[in-house]
């Protein structure tokens, strides 16, 4: 057989394309073994890292691996083509080692000719699809797939997986067939497969563009691009502009989109009913497609309604599937040390923690909490290396207890007073807002890449004296922290120059010394608001970085931005620490988790997701907004988080189970900013729509309902409450919300540009 | 491109009403009218110089007229060259697990401020910022005020008002370290006929006297001027005959 088939190639190399072809044929029949076509359907997806390529190109070499790795991500048991020429497939892989680099060269010429045969493309696309496959185990990989490397290997790789194909003209009829079976199909189980619809549209779509059907891909969109939901009108829009196979390769996100598989949860029973009506039809893309590019998680119970459908869909991958939530997140807080104060005596009237009775001398006072035993969701204390408290943190943590036992306790009966700094003449470039823990300081980044820091107490803002007048003064005098201060230029404003592009973010450190702010140049800045100078750019995002965060115990900052990823950084390292990457678009919000071992990032891909500072592991992804996320909000106890989207509604989520939990409507534009109060009894969302909502936080989370068969197939019913929940709405004249602060008393701080129109 | 039956004023020229066309075909609806502009700007300087290279390689490839692959490859030499794009998700994976394998470095105590090493900070600038007023005077209309030569003037803004553009105060310390900018609203004017520069000239004391501001039309601002200042003035800038002409060069801009 070997021989035979050496000849083979042999002879393919010195003649055309049909003589190739029949002998292949000839040769395949005489085999007739059906290569396990079963095991490669779902080959398609492991072997996307190899370099694929479009059947345009003409190198030699390079083309065979590029082509069979198409191929062989193009999989998709097919079965009419898989069954014509398995057998030749087989008889090209079974061609020894020797041969590797004639095979490489004979599918070189047969490559270009490849698309000018419409009707044997088919066949040889599966043709060289298993014969890639086959390397592998004939062990003559290492000649077809290591040589290449392409300009683009992974643009190639992923454009690829569109290579194989059906008769253009037909997709029409594919896809009106499945329309016409799901809309037949029993109510319970038409909305679950209505899910298909969107993806599989897309899918045939890009197909019928990437092999340059430009005139039957535009009227399968004009025909069915109505009928998908109105939450991904967005992506439609974009689609519709993609009409040639060279817009593709720029369009990073879409490329992600074809690499990853869209992941649809359908419950058993409707999938065993599409499954049997897509195999008994013959010749079908579709089946193919679903096998490609879906991944169907499938769950055993009842299946979704519509309603809980739409909850959780809505972003650029399809849902999460159920182990991407099943790790284990320490989500509790990190206890605080306890260290002595001795209590001054104006604060006798405060409460004592320990609630013993006051004594005339001075007391221990520990900040840290009482209980011994570590709470299992607690992270251990030195999972992650922190910066050890200095004593200026100790007096920071004093004046924040006795500022706590000032608090004010909200509740619906009690809601805060709203403070709301209005940034005036601003002309719509006001881009970042950010207000210190203990709210004595005011940062605005602007569009003109100026970072302007206010301080909101009477107390000026002053900078350390220069080197000549510090060596003037008296070290050794009590008040020598106030002396080295300059009076001269003390001033109620700071302006930092610096960012070459509008400042997208700001955040200031837990101990007021430093601040951070991120632009659209690719840098992340440190400012001393000692010196009132730029201290340090990190240079890392080459493209604008979205968002930035100090971390709650500082030292650690996270930027996102529109490279997709979200790094970890430490000051004093030029490098970031860790790089999460996973995100499908942009990356346009960051947070910490209160004990500082996790990460929140939202993205425009409509997804957030939770990683893991330890090991840049990704733990949760959440879906369910349909529009890129503007604002996370943890609450202070650590156990669930807020987000907030261009589509208006804020979730709430359980980040120990990893369910959403609630659904908060009212807001007509994006939510820009979400914040908890200090005890996390109010939530308050502040919006592009003018208006500040205060939200029940409490309600919002009691009476969960975390059974068996909701943890298993993270199937929630969402409560239709948000009228319940929402204790406010408060207007502002045309001031779209940007951020928002509670004091350390829980009063609310909201700032927000003014806008004339 | 089809052209647009709904534009924006009728006497708009075509190339005007196929953008608006494009722009509401992508579903931007609300845009201010100079958005047409730039982009008509950037389609047509870019497909000027998509063709010219497109004839460059055309002639080099002694065709007698430039075809589409001429094009066609121009548009790719040119996309590498301008619209990059962010790497690819398998090349961000890979090199966020090689970092992510790396445990995260300890802490060393009382370290003092933790910054990277000198060579990665920007806390040895060398330079000064000047005044700025060229870049802060742009949008506003300049008026000329007549000058007189003040001291340390400190206007009071009422609330922390943003726009009112006020500039950048020259960082004049002499020799040492970092610049200190100052920020309040402060005045210069000078007298014409003294043509004082009005600096701090003193190296002891490093903090900016004279600021040219921005006179804008936005608010008066509360302006104490302290006339005795003025002599003191007037015989630093004596002493300083070569700052003096740097000063006479802002004048110059600003009027």
């Amino acid at each position: 057989d070997r021989q035979t088939l050496v000849a083979v190639l042999q002879f393919l190399r010195r003649s055309n394309l049909r003589e190739s072809e029949e002998i292949l044929r000839r040769e395949a029949r005489l085999l007739g073994d059906d290569l396990g076509a079963a095991a490669l359907s779902p080959a398609g997806a492991g072997l996307l890292g190899a370099p694929g390529g479009d059947a345009d190109s003409t190198g030699g070499e390079a083309l065979l691996s590029r082509v069979t790795a198409a191929a062989a991500i193009a999989i998709g048991g097919s079965a009419a083509t898989v069954a014509s020429s398995s057998p030749g497939v087989a008889a090209v892989a079974a061609v020894p080692p020797g041969k590797g680099g004639a095979r490489a060269r004979v599918a070189g010429s047969l490559g270009p000719r490849l698309t000018s045969r419409a009707v044997s493309r088919g066949r040889f696309a599966s043709f060289f699809r298993l014969s890639y496959k086959l390397l592998p185990y004939a062990n003559v990989f290492a000649v077809g797939g290591g040589v290449v490397v392409e300009d683009q290997p992974d643009v190639s790789a992923v454009l690829s997986a569109y290579n194989q194909q059906g008769d253009p003209t037909l997709y029409e009829e594919y896809y009106s067939g499945l329309k016409h079976f799901i809309e037949c199909s029993l109510d319970c189980h038409r909305a679950e497969l209505s899910q298909l619809f969107y993806p599989l549209f897309v899918h045939m779509y890009l197909e019928l563009v990437y092999n340059q059907h430009e005139s039957e891909a535009k009227s399968f969109f004009e025909r069915f691009h109505g009928d998908q939901e109105c939450y991904y009108q967005d992506d439609l829009r974009v689609l519709s502009s993609l009409t040639k196979k060279e817009h593709m390769k720029g369009n990073e996100t879409m490329l992600d989109f074809r690499t990853s598989k869209f992941v649809l949860r359908i419950s058993r029973d409707s999938y065993q009913l599409l499954k049997r009506h897509l195999q008994e039809k013959q010749n079908n893309q579709i089946w193919n497609i679903v096998q490609e590019h879906l991944y169907i998680d499938i769950f055993d119970g009842m299946p979704r309604s519509k309603q809980q459908i739409d909850a959780m869909v809505g972003s650029l991958a399809g849902e999460a599937k159920r182990e991407a939530n099943k790790a284990k997140v320490f989500f509790g807080l990190l206890k605080e040390p306890e260290f002595d104060v001795p209590l001054d005596d104006e604060d006798e009237e405060g409460e004592n923690e320990e609630g013993k009775p006051k004594k005339k001398k001075p007391k221990k006072d520990s900040v840290g909490s009482k209980s011994k035993k570590q709470d299992p969701n607690a992270p251990p204390q030195n999972r992650i290396p922190l910066p050890e408290l200095k004593d200026s943190d100790k007096l920071d943590k004093v004046m924040n207890m006795k500022e706590a036992a000032r608090r004010v306790r909200l509740g619906p009966e009690c809601l805060p007073s709203i403070c709301f700094y209005t940034f005036l003449n601003a002309y719509q470039g006001l881009t970042a807002v950010d207000i210190t823990d203990d709210s004595s300081m005011i940062v605005g980044g602007f569009a003109d890449s100026t970072v302007r820091v206010w301080s909101v107490t009477p107390k000026k803002l002053r900078s350390v004296k220069t080197a000549a007048d510090l060596s003037l003064i008296d070290k050794e005098s009590d008040d020598v922290l106030e002396r080295i201060m300059d009076e001269k230029t003390a001033s109620e404003l700071k302006i930092l120059y610096g960012h070459s592009g509008p400042v997208y973010g700001t955040s200031f450190s837990p101990d007021r010394n430093y601040l951070l702010s991120c632009s659209e140049d690719g840098t992340v800045r440190l400012w001393s608001l000692q010196t009132f100078t730029c201290l340090v750019g990190y240079k890392g995002h080459n493209y604008p970085v979205w968002d930035t965060q100090f971390s709650p115990y500082g030292y650690y900052f996270v930027s996102g931005g529109h490279d997709r990823v979200a790094r970890l950084w430490a000051t004093d390292h030029y490098q970031p620490l860790r790089i999460f990457a996973g995100h499908l678009a942009d990356v346009t919000c960051t947070r910490f988790h209160p004990n500082s071992n996790y990460i929140a990032t939202g993205s425009a891909d409509r997804t957030v997701r939770l990683w893991d500072v330890l090991n840049g592991n990704c733990v949760r992804i959440f879906t369910g907004h349909k529009g890129p996320i503007h604002s996370l909000a943890f609450s202070p106890n650590g156990r669930f988080l807020a987000t907030g989207a261009t589509d208006g509604r804020v979730l709430l989520w359980d980040i120990g189970h990893g369910l959403m939990v609630g659904e908060l409507k009212g807001h007509t534009d994006t939510v820009y900013a979400l914040r908890f109060s200090r005890d996390g009894e109010i939530l308050a969302s502040g919006s592009m729509d003018n208006t500040v909502r205060l939200w029940d936080a409490v309600k919002a989370f009691e009476d969960l309902e975390t059974d068996d068969f909701t943890t298993a197939t993270g199937h929630i019913n969402l409560p239709e409450n948000s009228q319940d929940l929402l204790l406010g709405t408060y207007m502002t004249k045309s001031t779209p919300v940007v951020h928002l602060h509670f004091t350390r008393r829980n009063l609310l701080l909201a700032a927000g540009a003014y806008s004339s129109q | 491109m089809e052209p647009a039956k709904m534009a924006s004023p009728k006497s708009a020229p075509k190339d005007a009403q196929v953008m608006a066309q494009i722009l509401k075909d992508m579903g931007i609806t609300e845009y201010e009218p100079r958005v047409i502009n730039q982009m008509l700007e950037f389609a047509y300087r870019y497909v000027t110089t998509i063709l010219e290279d497109a004839k460059i390689y055309s002639s080099h490839a002694k065709k007698s007229s430039v075809d589409a692959d001429d094009v066609r490859l121009a548009i790719q030499c040119r996309t590498d060259q301008s619209f990059t794009s962010p790497p690819p998700r398998d090349f961000l994976l890979d090199i966020a697990r090689q970092k992510n394998q790396t445990p995260l470095p300890l802490i060393k105590p009382y370290s003092g401020p933790r910054l990277p090493p000198d060579r990665y900070c920007l806390t040895a600038p060398n330079y000064r910022l000047k005044s700025l007023q060229k870049k802060v005077s742009s949008s506003a209309g300049r008026i000329t005020v007549p000058r007189l030569s003040v001291g340390a003037v400190s206007s009071r803004p009422s609330t922390p008002t943003l726009g009112t553009p006020s500039a950048q105060t020259v960082s004049v310390s002499a020799k040492v370290g970092t610049p200190v900018s100052l920020t309040g609203q402060r005045f210069t004017v000078q007298i014409p006929s003294s043509q004082a520069a009005v600096k701090s000239a003193t190296p002891t004391t490093p903090t900016v006297q004279n600021v040219l501001i921005n006179p804008s039309l936005i608010g008066p601002k509360n302006i104490l001027i302290t006339t005795n200042m003025v002599s003191s003035q007037n015989t630093s800038s004596e002493s300083n005959p070569l700052k003096r002409k740097h000063e006479d060069d802002d004048d110059y801009d600003n009027l």
